[in-house]
């Protein structure tokens, strides 16, 4: 196809959306409405009580928690093969970067759990020295919330950057509001050499800094809202458990909205073997270092058996939540490594998104696993180690359910709307790779030659 | 890759086989130099084991000293070989070609030197080093204890050593043949001998690449479950309160990915150096290799602050006065300093200029820099953590390496330099058929007024 063939192609796609589209909108919407109702009753039953209960909160962290991990890790999928200038990448950059969007949602659902974690007064470990630097007892909150706020806008300027091109072309295509709404986001792009050094640049600073601010808000999070709330609990390798949990389910989300142009939207021309294959690899190989992250971790405690530690290990691991335990493990290690070593499965469109549909089953209940075990012992009164009977595994009422099934329907709901506005596949890198791609004779064969500018 | 000469399959030949059918007049002066320096550390250690532990420096509490620093900083520099030649290879990365034997070698000398420091001379008593893996009674029933270090060191060493070497051999056969081809008598019977038959038929193209392909995802786990190991020998103690991390495990991985590429970058100056070989290493490799580092070396920064965070965390006495004897107290304050300019500070911010990621002179200082500071990174962690000011402890003694420990270190390093200098002589340091296919795979693409390097695969 040549660039304006694809350019037309593209467009013209995005304008096209059924009745199914149409009526999966609504569908979301309602249960978006429902997840509402569910944070109502849960902030109802939060203040009824007159104190801020946070281990009823559990399920509402671990929710937040699970689209943290998952989609807003998916950006790094742009963002890392495009600094690696592999061309695989182009057809799926903008299906990554959509995720940004997702931080919006992402951050509201985290307002209530900063609202609901105790303050540091309760006397348990906190990563602010609280006692001896005297800082003020909500840091984590604030902090946190700075962080939070500090990826949600870098996800959205990623974005805007990435499609700044893309707005010029639909401004040139379109009239009146719409033509104004286009011009403003292209901010006066023409396409002058100029403006690509300028965008090249800025992708990559602003990607650059999209992986710091992930990898804080994982620190941040992970510690100061889960591990500091259980006695005892020091884990050094955890915050970078999660932020690299976040790396591999982002892989596995994309891989599955991937899917979903692929088959329901109509862009078979672009997203093809190619994108599934190294998706594929990389996912089996973020799931095998799955695996060596929880190992380091677990070894340790399990060799050194201080009774903190067992504690620890028997909230964790091996206590009410060891059913989820068999279950994360068989979903993000097991199954992808017994399954991806088969090449006919790997290189397949249907195999690494099996796989990755297994990986975010996996990260969801682990996030239950860490959240809601983490937030049920919060109020114990010893804050240095479990010395208290454990509690059973807390099981999800009601409002939990329609939280999670509310907020969920949320995120997909905001992606496919902004698939109305945005085109999922990046036009002006398809337009790109046109001019590093040609075909020439080699020996007997012919064979395809691709550009790598430095 | 923007630098690109084509050179001819003859021009590569003669450029690259220039080490093993010529003998600089260098060569005899070094190996006879490195070779006293390691026979001196052989009389040493010899010495050690006539008069016993003794004449070192290790003392009650600190019983593992610069042996253990040496053991684990040769498996850090061992982690180079796997590094830059089975993930650079997976993901076919170009520009790995002619540095990925100079890496595997390395790997597999430097793996010696760490069998070298710790199994056989930390433990003063090698001879018992059959106990190790053997039962000690079989009529009694008294087997190994395999939640010993003793146990997964050697094992998890000698499987990195056995792949390792293999992965060297399979990716050397058909330069072997090369070699084989260009020399007679005796030489050429030797050189028959380890080409094992080859003739560049297309099954054996094919067999060596797959072969290739396949040691590279082997070894990889094996690479990780090394350090991994070495790093549990640390952590799975709770004596020593700094040690007891979870973090450990990538810390050491990530360090030695640091420290092992920074050495191959070293290497590859030395090689452009003695050897002359700046059409095979360009500035562009260094360039790559560079922005590599900043990525590794800024991630294990990112673990090494996640390894302070968690000890201050603790707020536990034995773990602080730790980290208060690596910080304020002299002479480790200073060596902390040392390390953090050294390992981090001054190379990092330095690769972020072209220039200097381009300059032969600044990435050898830098990269000789980084393993200065990720040698005294072990030190400060095993030795002050040793010096534990924890309970029952009633001799508080300090650590001085001995002469003899001294000379043994130095042995370590003399025997790296010994085997790279044997082994440039008998086998080409730059794979010569990975050379030759990226020349076939390399073209050009016209942008407009701009040339685009290209390549046949991405």
């Amino acid at each position: 196809m040549t660039p304006t063939a694809i350019g037309d192609d593209l467009f013209d796609k995005g304008k096209l959306r059924g009745k199914k589209f149409r009526n999966t909108v609504i569908i979301l919407g309602i249960l978006t409405l429902l997840g509402i109702i569910g944070f109502a009753l849960r902030v109802i039953d939060t203040i009824g009580d007159g104190t801020h209960n946070t281990p009823i909160w559990g399920y509402h962290a671990a929710l937040f928690a699970f689209i943290l991990t998952a989609a807003q890790g998916a950006p790094m999928v742009a963002i890392a093969p495009r600094i690696a200038k592999a061309h695989w990448r182009r057809s799926i950059s903008r299906i990554a970067e959509l995720f940004g969007l997702v931080g919006v949602v992402s951050f509201l659902i985290y307002i209530p759990v900063a609202w609901v974690l105790p303050s540091m007064e309760d006397g348990r470990r906190t990563l602010w020295f609280y006692g001896e630097l005297k800082v003020p007892a909500h840091m984590p909150e604030v902090t946190t919330t700075l962080v939070l706020l500090a990826l949600t806008i870098t996800g959205l300027v990623l974005l805007w950057v990435s499609a700044m091109p893309d707005f010029a072309m639909l401004r040139d295509r379109t009239t009146g509001s719409k033509q104004r709404w286009f011009a403003w986001l292209a901010r006066g792009w023409i396409g002058s050499s100029k403006q690509w050094h300028w965008q090249k640049h800025r992708l990559g600073i602003v990607g650059a800094f999209y992986f710091m601010m992930l990898i804080t808000a994982h620190f941040a999070y992970s510690v100061d809202f889960g591990m500091t709330l259980v006695p005892g609990w020091i884990d050094a390798l955890y915050p970078a458990t999660h932020a690299h949990n976040s790396l591999q389910s982002g892989v596995a989300i994309t891989l599955i909205a991937m899917y979903v142009l692929y088959r329901f939207g109509g862009y078979k021309d672009y997203i093809t073997l190619d994108q599934f294959w190294g998706l594929g690899k990389l996912l089996f190989a973020l799931s095998l270092l799955w695996f060596w992250f929880w190992f380091s971790s677990f070894i340790i405690f399990w060799f050194g058996a201080k009774p903190a530690e067992e504690a620890v290990l028997d909230l964790l691991f091996v206590g009410p939540y060891l059913w989820i335990v068999f279950i994360v493990f068989i979903f993000a290690f097991f199954v992808p490594l017994w399954s991806m070593i088969w090449n006919p499965l790997r290189k397949s469109v249907w195999g690494p998104v099996t796989i990755a549909s297994g990986v975010l089953v996996a990260t969801m209940f682990d996030k239950i696993r860490l959240y809601v075990a983490a937030f049920s012992v919060s109020d114990l009164p010893n804050k240095h180690e479990l010395v208290d009977i454990l509690p059973g595994a807390v099981m999800p009422g009601v409002p939990d359910v329609l939280i999670w099934v509310g907020g969920i329907s949320a995120c997909i709901l905001i992606y496919m709307l902004a698939t109305r506005i945005i085109p999922p596949i990046n036009v002006w890198e398809q337009k790109e790779v046109t001019l590093y791609r040609i075909h020439k004779p080699f020996h007997r064969t012919e064979v395809q030659i691709l550009g790598k500018p430095d | 890759m923007q630098e690109h000469v084509q050179l001819t399959q003859r021009q590569i030949n003669e450029d690259l086989l220039s080490s093993v059918l010529k003998t600089p007049r260098w060569w005899w002066p070094a190996v006879i130099v490195s070779a006293a320096i390691f026979l001196t550390g052989i009389g040493a250690f010899g010495y050690m084991l006539n008069q016993g532990v003794g004449v070192t420096g290790l003392n009650r509490p600190v019983f593992w000293g610069v042996y253990m620093v040496n053991f684990v900083f040769f498996i850090g520099i061992s982690h180079a070989g796997i590094m830059i030649s089975a993930i650079l290879r997976l993901t076919q990365a170009e520009w790995r070609r002619p540095v990925t034997r100079a890496a595997e070698v390395l790997t597999v000398f430097s793996l010696m030197s760490a069998l070298m420091a710790a199994p056989l001379v930390h433990v003063g008593r090698p001879w018992r080093a059959d106990l190790w893996v053997f039962p000690y009674d079989f009529a009694r029933g008294v087997w190994i204890n395999i939640r010993s270090p003793f146990v997964w060191d050697p094992s998890a060493v000698m499987t990195y050593l056995t792949a390792s070497t293999l992965f060297v051999f399979v990716a050397l056969i058909p330069d072997l043949a090369i070699v084989r081809d260009r020399t007679d008598g005796l030489t050429r019977k030797f050189y028959a001998m380890m080409a094992m038959g080859w003739r560049g038929t297309p099954r054996q193209w094919k067999l060596q690449a797959v072969a290739g392909i396949l040691l590279s995802a082997l070894v990889l786990p094996v690479f990780v479950s090394v350090h991994s190991i070495v790093s549990w020998d640390f952590a799975v103690q709770i004596a020593p309160e700094a040690w007891h991390s979870t973090i450990f495990a990538p810390y050491f991985i990530i360090g030695a990915i640091h420290s092992g590429v920074s050495a191959v970058a070293t290497l590859m100056v030395i090689m452009v150096w003695v050897w002359g070989w700046g059409k095979y290493l360009k500035p562009d490799h260094l360039d790559a290799i560079g922005r590599l580092l900043i990525v590794v070396a800024t991630t294990w920064f990112f673990f090494f602050f996640l390894e302070w965070v968690f000890a201050l965390y603790t707020l536990e006495d034995p773990e602080l006065a730790v980290r208060e004897l690596q910080v304020f107290q002299w002479p480790w304050s200073g060596l902390f300093v040392v390390f953090l300019f050294t390992a981090y500070l001054i190379p990092v911010p330095m690769w972020m200029f072209r220039s200097v990621r381009r300059s032969y002179f600044w990435m050898f200082v830098t990269t000789i820099l980084v393993n200065i500071g990720m040698w005294l990174e072990r030190f400060l962690i095993i030795v002050p953590g040793t010096m534990r000011r924890g309970d029952f402890i009633f001799d508080w003694g300090s650590y001085h390496p001995s002469i003899i420990e001294i000379l043994m270190v130095i042995m370590t390093f003399a025997w790296v330099a010994l085997g790279m200098l044997v082994f440039t002589k008998l086998f080409p340091l730059i794979p010569l058929f990975d050379v030759k296919e990226g020349m076939v795979f390399r073209d050009e693409i016209r942008i407009g007024r701009r040339v685009v390097p290209a390549s046949i695969r991405e």
